[in-house]
């Protein structure tokens, strides 16, 4: 019971958090948005954690599949659709193709697979351009209309927030458990030695082709409340870049970790909006921020922090290693 | 009927013919040891049986069913379990982390207070906590057998367990290896006589791909191609 509350305890403070945020910042529209891009970007951070920190996989697709699944739904919208079931569709369809995505997985290791995924990331920016009758091609779409709520009013403002944080945490809730269960342990088996796992009796090809489908509905639920959100999008919504970052906030703040990509997306994620004035250097400061982690950081700032606590001395650790 | 049978198995890499025409059988709680020098063939026999290698020709059935199109996980999830010749834990991960992995994708685990009386057993419960990958060699020899145990495997095959330990640690290994004879059946792929001499029923002898001699050991040590080709040029 007592344990119970304790696990269940920095999952409530976070909700708390995420919906009070929002609440805070209503009285300013542009924080707010801030704020719900933040939210997008949490979720979407958190979906990736799941192959990246778990799974030792790093796609750098995932902002590709998240486009598939915005430009999905808002073309059932405008085929008069409700947004709801769009939005339904589009995500299951989004993590689809992210499960066949993930296929080269199965054949090519570490940064071959990164390299394969950047490729196919290229692949859908370019499709995103080129199929101009469906996606309108580089000029993308503009004045997406906000999802209507069974009543027949438009999700607006507070309301929108609010089902953002909602998103959020139901996604950073969704990933605790999974890790915790025998799926996440088969998960971190397969990240730390594939062969080793396959050998204990772990079916690498269907926990992997899970991971995807699973990561790719994260991105598929941000990418469909994303379009709404902000009301446009076209490829350069979903290009390499935003993968890119999204990577970023998983490694800045600690992939592996269920905080850490959180952290990571809460500092980053309103970077660029803070810095709009500054253009010219906000590429510069997400260089920076790269080679930071890369260098100083390998294991995220949570990562970090969890290294910085002293672990239990073993007492036979002292005992002289055997002569090989 | 056997439990583990292989018939007419070859293997070529390329070229190579890393085995050729091995025919084998080992029957439940029999301890069947395979020896035979660098290169002769041992672990891609194994490889071939648990599925990691796949066999030119040949056939290898385990608990009377064909493992010809077995991938290597649905081989362990019946009950025929490895280990590597280099030691192969999850070093990132404690030794309970790793014992409890073992434990979600087994058929029929051991029920906990089994697995405390096998940890205990091992000598391992002390070091449960501590990172998998600081544990020394041989507390990581030890891990990886736990591994297996609490898989309850019918058959568990030893690719070179003592390999990299000290002579001292080595008697101890074949003290433990001795009384895991009572828990499962065990297949023993050794380079050196003196560790299959103590506890092997049997021995089969590889020589270059191929099978030289099948017997008891003290058989195999007075055969003369044995010793001609191995022991004499080896250490006996």
């Amino acid at each position: 019971m007592n344990a119970g509350i304790r696990w269940w305890l920095p999952y409530a403070c976070f909700a708390i958090a995420a919906l009070a945020v929002p609440l805070l910042l209503s009285g300013n529209r542009y924080f707010a948005f801030v704020a719900g891009m933040t939210l997008i970007s949490v979720l979407w951070a958190t979906g990736m954690n799941l192959l990246y920190g778990y799974t030792g996989l790093m796609p750098m697709v995932f902002a590709g599949i998240a486009g598939i699944s915005a430009y999905l739904t808002v073309g059932l919208v405008a085929a008069g659709w409700s947004f709801w079931p769009a939005m339904l569709v589009g995500s299951v369809v989004a993590a689809l193709v992210g499960t066949v995505l993930g296929l080269p997985s199965l054949r090519l290791r570490g940064f071959y697979f990164t390299l394969c995924s950047l490729v196919i990331q290229t692949v859908i920016t370019l499709a995103f351009v080129y199929f101009v009758n469906l996606t309108n091609g580089d000029t993308g779409i503009s004045q997406i209309a906000p999802p209507k709520l069974p009543g027949g009013e438009a999700l607006g403002g507070l309301a929108y927030d609010v089902v953002l944080a909602v998103l959020a945490v139901i996604g950073v809730v969704v990933l605790a458990v999974l890790v915790d269960s025998s799926f996440g342990r088969r998960l971190i088996a397969i990240r730390e030695d594939e062969g080793l796992a396959e050998a204990l009796g772990i079916d690498v090809t269907r926990q992997k082709l899970a991971a995807f489908f699973i990561s790719s509905l994260f991105a598929g639920v941000g990418g469909a409340f994303y379009a709404p959100y902000v009301g446009f999008i076209s490829p350069r919504s979903f290009d390499v870049l935003v993968s890119l970052n999204i990577w970023l906030m998983v490694a800045f703040g600690g992939r592996g970790t269920i905080w850490g990509p959180v952290l990571g997306a809460t500092l980053l994620a309103p970077v660029p909006f803070l810095l709009q004035d500054y253009y010219t250097i906000k590429d510069v400061v997400y260089g920076l921020l790269i080679i930071g982690v890369i260098v100083l950081l390998p294991a995220g700032l949570v990562g970090g922090l969890k290294h910085l606590r002293p672990r239990p001395a073993p007492a036979a650790a002292a005992k002289a290693e055997p002569a090989q | 009927m056997s439990l583990l049978e292989a018939r007419q198995v070859s293997v070529r890499f390329g070229g190579l013919v890393a085995l050729r025409n091995i025919d084998m059988c080992q029957n439940a709680n029999e301890t069947l040891g395979m020896i035979g020098p660098n290169g002769s063939g041992k672990t891609t026999f194994v490889n071939v049986v648990t599925g990691h290698v796949k066999p030119a020709s040949g056939a290898v059935d385990f608990d009377g069913v064909p493992l010809a199109r077995c991938r290597p996980f649905e081989i362990a999830g019946a009950g025929l379990s490895r280990t590597y010749q280099a030691v192969r834990v999850f070093r990132e991960l404690t030794g309970r982390e790793n014992i409890a992995t073992a434990l979600v994708n087994a058929a029929c685990p051991l029920d906990a207070d089994a697995v405390v009386e096998a940890t205990e057993w091992l000598r391992l419960t002390h070091r449960l906590d501590a990172r998998a990958g600081s544990l020394t060699l041989y507390e990581q020899r030890r891990l990886e057998l736990l591994m297996r145990l609490v898989q309850r495997p019918k058959l568990l095959m030893l690719d070179e367990p003592v390999g990299g330990l000290s002579s001292v640690e080595v008697r101890s290994m074949i003290a433990v290896l001795n009384e895991l004879k009572a828990r499962c059946t065990i297949f023993i792929i050794e380079h050196t006589m003196k560790v299959i001499r103590e506890l092997a029923d049997r021995v089969i002898v590889l020589l270059a791909g191929e099978k030289i001699a099948d017997g008891p050991p003290g058989d195999i040590l007075a055969d003369r191609r044995v010793i001609e080709n191995y022991l004499g040029s080896v250490d006996a």
